[in-house]
């Protein structure tokens, strides 16, 4: 018996669903067998980020009207053993699901996959309703931004109350450089407002939208930072200890950028 | 008409009654039935300020004084000031006073009967309250989140939300925060916004309703 796990933000470009397809992914590499659920229902993108989009041709919510088995929606990503995905319909709205049917097709995949990642939609309306209603656990991306931020506590209220116990943060795109400078709220700060524990830091990683344009999850490619961030953070989802390194910002190409940014 | 033993003034804040502290209490107690017995209107259930110039009463007789006007006239006292001497207005909760109807209130006073313990940070959107009496707060108050008590507020944690004492009006009201960075805060009908980027001082604060009608806030030592 696996766990439900949705990823979740409130607010909307912060990252939900480029981790969800490298968790999904780092968590496959590791050899825990893998679902990925997108949510997103009428704004899908997970299959798009994976590099699956050709392939979806059933999604859950013909899974919910009865038109072909669970077993068979799901799309099976090849790159990896046991990762696969269950695409959202892109046709439908998200009012046209109700939280007992999410409920009812995570249960089911619970049952025969380790682990189940729900990438939620932005927002705090119907969609992320239907994204929480099966979870057992929670992970919560933010940014390191006070819109982001608010959002997030947001969030981890309604998960709280709706009896979600286990919440972890994921903080996203943290730039060493620019927390140095007081420009950017840093890890301790984020921690002291949200009180859940850490999962993981994520550093700013151009590479990911390379990535994300390409349909290649980061961490396919090993040693970018945010790729090795997404593995040591799948490591400690399986229950491994894995510490999380401080983040250096001496590096050559950040010191020759904050040269120039002075001399502007 | 003029009753040179005790007064009833509207201010912002309600009825004061104005006591002239140097005659015996009986003799206050009879003035009170006359100006009382002239109304027009019941006041029944309506909450009253004693104010007073030195010498102040035993805290005996103002209780007793806050019970007679309890009991026969259904009177609510929700604090007790005292006049400077020299300035005529009166100095709401200043530190002398403040003990005075703290202590006072704290027998009498029914928004102070309950606290209401949160175990728990309140976050952004998220609204928690004690309409009949004190909250206390394990936990922060997150931006967006807010706290609303008919008494104290205490937040064992950060107060970086809003929060609302002396909902029902009681301008003794305090707010207490280990550390104070709110949005906002309110004691009943006064608003009090901090300076935009306040930082965290590190040590615990209070914020109360100070001379001229603003909320101050300083820190914390004791009650």
């Amino acid at each position: 018996m696996g766990k439900v796990i949705v990823i979740t933000s409130g607010k909307g470009g912060v990252g939900k669903t480029t981790s969800t397809a490298n968790l999904g992914t780092a968590l496959a590499m590791i050899g825990k067998t893998v679902v990925v659920v997108d949510a997103d229902v009428g704004l899908r993108n997970l299959d798009v980020v994976m590099g699956l989009e050709s392939r979806v041709v059933y999604t859950s919510m013909d899974v919910i009207e009865k038109r072909c088995d669970l077993d068979k929606a799901l799309v099976k990503d090849r790159r990896v053993e046991d990762l696969m995905l269950l695409a959202a319909s892109q046709r439908n709205r998200k009012d046209d699901i109700k939280p007992e049917q999410m409920q009812e097709v995570c249960e089911k995949l619970k049952e025969e996959y380790d682990f189940v990642l729900v990438d939620s939609p932005a927002g705090i309306e119907q969609g992320f309703r239907n994204a929480a209603a099966g979870a057992d656990e929670a992970i919560i991306i933010t940014t390191p931004d006070v819109s982001a931020i608010r959002d997030a506590d947001r969030i981890i209220g309604l998960l709280q109350h709706q009896g979600i116990d286990s919440i972890n943060l994921i903080i996203n795109r943290l730039s060493p450089t620019l927390v140095k400078k007081g420009n950017m709220i840093s890890k301790n700060d984020v921690l002291d407002i949200l009180n859940i524990d850490l999962l993981g830091v994520v550093p700013e990683d151009t590479g990911v939208i390379a990535s994300t344009n390409r349909g290649v999850p980061l961490v396919h490619n090993d040693g970018s930072p945010g790729a090795e961030a997404y593995i040591r953070i799948a490591r400690r989802m399986t229950g491994q200890r894995v510490p999380i390194p401080e983040m250096r910002d001496d590096n050559f190409f950040s010191n020759i950028l904050n040269w120039f940014s002075r001399n502007k | 008409m003029e009753n040179s033993i005790v007064k009833l003034r509207g201010y912002k804040d309600g009825l004061h009654l104005i006591i002239n502290p140097k005659v015996s209490l009986p003799e206050i107690e009879t003035a009170i039935h006359e100006l009382l017995g002239e109304m027009n209107q019941p006041l029944a259930g309506t909450s009253i300020h004693i104010d007073m110039r030195p010498p102040i009463f035993t805290s005996e007789d103002l209780s007793n004084l806050e019970t007679h006007l309890t009991e026969k006239y259904d009177l609510v006292v929700s604090g007790v000031n005292v006049f400077d001497e020299k300035n005529e207005s009166p100095i709401l909760a200043a530190p002398a006073t403040h003990s005075i109807s703290q202590s006072l209130a704290a027998d009498n006073h029914p928004d102070l009967e309950h606290a209401q313990i949160v175990h728990q940070t309140i976050r952004s959107g998220q609204t928690t309250s004690c309409l009949a009496g004190s909250m206390i707060v394990y936990g922060d108050v997150n931006p967006g989140g807010e706290v609303v008590a008919a008494g104290d507020i205490i937040v064992l944690g950060t107060l970086r939300g809003n929060a609302h004492a002396g909902a029902h009006g009681r301008l003794t009201s305090v707010i207490i925060a280990m550390e104070l960075v709110p949005l906002q805060l309110q004691i009943g009908t006064y608003v009090n916004r901090p300076p935009v980027g306040q930082k965290p001082r590190g040590y615990p604060e209070i914020a109360r309703v100070g001379a001229e009608d603003i909320i101050i806030v300083e820190e914390f030592i004791k009650f």
